[in-house]
């Protein structure tokens, strides 16, 4: 089981097909789909705290191409917001790069974090171990 | 233009259809149904007796859901990269650029060295026109060990 998690950046650039980084992201998610197809067990997901911050509104037109990516939502239920309340507490984050942290702590297997600050998701998503992969 | 009229026609069918998919899998809707799906008998009894000794789901039920739910999502990632890449075909990586990003996905050292995937991606591509990422960062592991 693998958990990949877009940050703020990985998501404008998924969201924007003129931004410099969207062919990056979407090397990923190929990547995925292509895991996914030979029977792996790996999901994207993004922290809805990360989606309010880049803007990803899932009712907006312009959002179409986006959503259909099976990128699933990770929400701020209670039990997260907690545990990111604590990682703004510790490490001073914005509540987006907390959720983050908060999303690889509570998912299972494999975590990767795909980011435009890897030290930070390090930071945030400790003492879980992740990969965290700059885009 | 007529053609391309068709073309926009096709693709706008099946954004809608991928909507549509995509609305029915996010329902929160527990209701089920008694379909007339007919399987195999013996691959039936494959996955009972899976669920029951090797404990790969709560039952045969939450087995056939789950694997078809997942086949279907992967369909529709699918479908939507495709879409996306007709729409947009700068966008679209190439074999190495995908080995490479799993690459990094994996923690692999060779994420550290592009060069040797695109190379190996090249070498791999030119022999087996279908090769998918993985077999391009397989055939890149076996060049270094053997070069080691």
């Amino acid at each position: 089981m693998r958990t990949v998690i877009l940050d703020n950046e990985a998501v404008q650039a998924l969201s924007d097909a003129t931004h410099a980084k969207h062919r990056v992201v979407l090397a990923h998610l190929v990547g995925i789909a292509g895991r996914r197809r030979r029977g792996d067990d790996v999901a994207a997901v993004v922290p809805t705290s990360v989606s309010a911050e880049a803007g990803w509104d899932r009712t907006d037109a312009r959002s179409a191409s986006i959503n259909r990516l099976r990128i699933a939502d990770r929400p701020l239920d209670q039990a997260t917001a907690n545990l990111a309340a604590a990682i703004i507490r510790r490490t001073g984050v914005s509540v987006a790069d907390a959720h983050v942290g908060a999303a690889a702590r509570g998912a299972v297997g494999d975590v990767v974090v795909l980011t435009s600050d890897p030290g930070d998701m390090v930071r945030v998503s400790s003492p879980t171990t992740i990969t965290a992969v700059r885009i | 233009m007529y053609h391309m009229c068709v073309v926009h026609s096709v693709s706008m069918t099946e954004a809608n259809v991928l909507d549509q998919i995509i609305a029915l899998l996010d329902s929160d809707d527990a209701e089920t149904v008694n379909t007339s799906m007919r399987l195999p008998t013996t691959l039936r009894s494959a996955a009972a007796l899976a669920v029951e000794h090797l404990g790969i789901a709560a039952s045969t039920t939450t087995l056939t859901a789950a694997a078809l739910r997942s086949s279907i999502e992967t369909a529709v990632m699918e479908h939507a990269l495709a879409d996306h890449f007709d729409q947009y075909p700068a966008a679209r990586p190439t074999v190495a650029e995908v080995a490479h990003a799993l690459a990094l996905q994996d923690g692999s050292p060779l994420a550290a060295r592009p060069d040797v995937i695109e190379r190996a991606a090249k070498d791999v591509l030119r022999r087996h026109r279908g090769a998918t990422p993985d077999d391009v960062l397989l055939w890149a592991e076996a060049q270094q060990a053997l070069s080691a």
